[in-house]
């Protein structure tokens, strides 16, 4: 008995290459938004291998973190080609996961049935900009911490969690070294087992429910539509195109290099520039225009109110929009995309620019 | 219950305490001339700043400089004209005396401050004021010509007119006026120059109070300037090294015999300006040929070798910086590097300061750490573009590689989809 069938008697094999041999992807204008989720999957999987060959030398710590990075892209081969990789990867990761949100929201993709897919899709957005986030930190140089000393100082400004969420997120009341060490383990450990969860529940939901169709080719009559096997044909395009991914991340990590920066001082006054990841930029902008006081409420206040509000109505978007529900474009959500695209863009170039 | 009846009480009486500190008691003199005072133009006051002043904050009033009465409110007679004790207007003679009646008694200073000195009177009378005062010349500085009459600050309150930075404009009062000191036969360019030398540049535009003002070279009290053959140790007294190495230098006999300046001979007085490399360069602003009018012979073979030694020093770490810095534009980390740098910067201050032991054999010693600093962070610098290269040849061939893949996948897609469509059909 072979290898193939000793498995399939036991893991059911033959049902799972039936459901891909049948398994077929919609042929249509739109079909490049496809290849999204699997670009963002690559890259994952990309941040996973580069962050476990890190983690063989880096050190956290505030005596170590600084001088361990340092290590690792000047002393240890290809150290720096890893670096740059996770790097590269994870601001690119954060970048094809946002284009795929907004595809999956203009298709309407996550009318029923699926849900679920979309829900489970915000929160994996939630958590690729908290591995952001928490990854920024751990060279421990000093925009990181400042930068992470303005992020925790906002997150601190939520109304009646703020002061739990800022000495979570600190491990005190000050960014320390308890600050750098809890980073290390959200990075690290907390957010990637969560995230594995979520990605699985992900993935499954996509597999049992196939891909979306937009609505007005729901309307097609099915003979008239065109597929194409996701054997072999979708998965090698999927192939071909985390090659020429794979490319570009190469192509940035030799010619536009990560600098290390100067190591992290508590005493040192915050140096100019200290910005947020881009990701971050246009709710900081926002935040920054804001006068101090709009009517009786903070202005900060008033603003992570309105992306906290904004964050829950896009998350329940596939509750909110009755007309997708029923197989419709509903054009007031299509402007509320499209605004809040505009928004995100003119604010980060704004941040920017100022 | 009690304790905290109690520990309000003594909270009360504190707060009594810090206002009787801060609000000096009520004094007749100073209520008379005050409203006298308002009725006279701006710069005509007898004493605008008195609240401040530093006497009366402690206690003292305008009786113990000048006697009469202080608590005679009503009646001017009693407070002044008809008191025995009532001096007036202090002469300039008297002054000196007067101030050092408490500032020279130890056990009456001590209260205040057990830091604070009480040689300043003694001192005063060996300065050049002070011999002038004594053979009756009152144009010279008193104390309250430095330090203000009615309104005296402490010499640590940056509005002090002896405040580090307000020294050099409160000697150039006087000294800069070339019709008050026209009588003493001195320049009166003193000021002028020292605006624009290293140690004005650094105390008044860089507010560093570590840099000299006047009293830091001729003496405050003991104001006097200073002889010849100890210019070096006024010098050295902040550069200790460049001292230590002239006195041991066999050139130090030298100007000692010839009355020299010692460090003045080659960098000036009052107008000190930052010392160049060029102060050796023979042919282009050597300070070496004000004595050695030979245009030659040994004293031009030490500047040559100094000169030579200290533009190579440079050039190699100008080298060192451009390699250094050209990797790192091309993004690599090269922290490690700039120690060596730093290093060579360093050893290159130690040789310019090794120069003024007029010793060849020593100077090189000293230079050749930083040559070795300079050719690591060249190595250094060297390699890191090598390893740029490395990369970027190592990005072309695997990208080589991944972009004759994907043809090669795109290749196969559109062969499966041929055949499949044939299949179809």
């Amino acid at each position: 008995m072979g290898i193939y069938e000793s498995l399939n008697e036991r893991l059911y094999l033959d049902k799972i290459v039936e459901f891909s041999k049948k398994k077929k992807v919609p042929v249509f204008y739109g079909t490049i938004w496809y290849y999204l989720g699997g670009v963002s999957l690559f890259l994952f999987i990309t941040q996973v291998v580069s962050g476990i060959l890190l983690l063989l030398y880096y050190q956290p710590g505030v005596a170590t973190a600084f001088e361990s990075v340092r290590f690792i892209v000047s002393k240890v081969e290809f150290g720096w080609l890893i670096r740059e990789i996770h790097s590269w990867s994870a601001n690119l990761f954060i970048f094809f996961v946002f284009i795929h949100m907004f595809t999956v929201f203009f298709a309407k993709a996550y009318r029923k049935p699926r849900e679920l897919t979309w829900f489970s899709g915000m929160l994996l957005l939630f958590l690729a900009m908290g591995f952001g986030f928490s990854g920024y930190l751990l060279p421990w140089n000093e925009l990181a911490f400042f930068a992470t000393k303005v992020g925790s100082d906002i997150a601190g400004s939520i109304p009646g969690i703020g002061d739990f969420l800022l000495r979570l997120l600190r491990g005190g009341d000050e960014v320390s070294g308890a600050t750098l060490s809890r980073f290390f383990g959200i990075h690290v450990a907390i957010i990637p087992a969560v995230f594995t969860v979520l990605l699985g529940i992900h993935l499954v939901l996509v597999q049992v429910q196939g891909m979306s169709i937009p609505p007005e080719l729901e309307k097609v009559p099915e003979k008239d539509r065109r597929y194409m096997p996701f054997f072999p044909n979708f998965a090698l395009r999927d192939v071909l195109t985390w090659l020429i991914i794979l490319n570009v991340v190469a192509l940035l990590a030799v010619f536009f290099p990560w600098e290390l920066g100067v190591k992290a001082d508590f005493l040192a006054p915050a140096p100019p520039g200290v910005k947020p990841e881009w990701y971050f930029m246009f709710m900081y902008q926002t935040l920054r225009l804001l006068p101090a006081h709009v009517w009786f409420i903070e202005g900060e206040l008033l603003g992570i109110l309105t992306f906290m509000v904004g964050g829950l109505i896009w998350f329940f978007v596939p509750l909110l929009d009755k007309k997708a529900k029923v197989g419709e474009r509903s054009k007031f959500w299509n402007w509320f995309g499209i605004i809040l695209i505009i928004y995100m863009i003119a604010m980060t170039i704004w941040g920017y620019l100022v | 219950m009690k304790s905290l009846q109690l520990l309000g009480a003594i909270l009360i009486f504190m707060g009594f305490l810090v206002a009787e500190q801060s609000n000096p008691k009520e004094d007749a003199c100073i209520r008379c001339h005050k409203e006298m005072d308002e009725e006279q133009e701006e710069g005509q006051k007898l004493f605008p700043d008195i609240l401040n002043d530093v006497h009366l904050k402690r206690g003292l009033s305008c009786a113990d400089c000048h006697g009469g009465n202080p608590e005679a409110f009503d009646d001017e007679d009693e407070a002044m004209w008809e008191n025995d004790t009532f001096g007036g207007e202090v002469s300039r003679t008297d002054e000196i005396v007067m101030c050092g009646s408490c500032h020279s008694d130890p056990r009456f200073m001590r209260q205040y401050s057990t830091a604070i000195r009480t040689d300043q009177v003694k001192q005063y009378w060996t300065s050049k004021h002070g011999m002038e005062l004594k053979r009756g010349n009152e144009k010279v500085a008193i104390c309250t010509d430095c330090h203000g009459v009615h309104g005296i600050l402490p010499v640590d309150d940056p509005r002090s007119p002896v405040y580090d930075m307000n020294v050099p404009s409160t000697c150039s009062n006087c000294h800069s006026d070339s019709e008050y000191m026209a009588e003493f036969g001195i320049p009166t360019d003193q000021y002028y120059k020292y605006r624009k030398s290293v140690h004005g540049e650094a105390l008044l535009d860089n507010s560093d109070t570590g840099a000299p003002a006047c009293n830091d070279c001729h003496g405050n009290h003991g104001a006097i300037p200073p002889d010849v053959s100890h210019i070096s140790d006024i010098c050295g007294t902040c550069h200790v090294n460049n001292d230590k190495l002239f006195q041991e230098s066999h050139l130090k006999p030298i100007f000692v015999k010839r009355g020299f300046g010692q460090c003045e001979a080659c960098h000036g007085n009052h107008g000190i300006l930052k010392p160049t490399d060029e102060f050796l360069n023979w042919d282009h602003g050597s300070v070496c040929v004000q004595c050695h009018r030979d245009k030659g012979g040994e004293a031009k073979i030490m500047a040559d070798q100094f000169y030579t030694l200290l533009d190579s020093l440079k050039g190699q770490i100008a080298i060192a910086n451009t390699f250094v810095e050209k990797a790192d534009q091309k993004g690599m980390e090269v922290s490690d590097l700039l120690f060596p740098l730093e290093e060579a910067h360093k050893v290159l201050i130690q040789t310019r300061t090794s120069i003024h032991s007029f010793n060849k054999d020593y100077v090189e010693e000293i230079a050749k750490p930083g040559f070795e600093a300079t050719q690591a962070a060249i190595t250094g610098g060297k390699k890191a573009l090598e390893e740029f290269d490395f990369r970027r040849k190592g990005l072309f061939i695997s990208s080589l590689i991944i972009t004759f893949l994907a043809l090669a996948l795109y290749l196969k897609i559109k062969d499966i989809e041929k055949k499949q469509s044939k299949d179809k059909s």
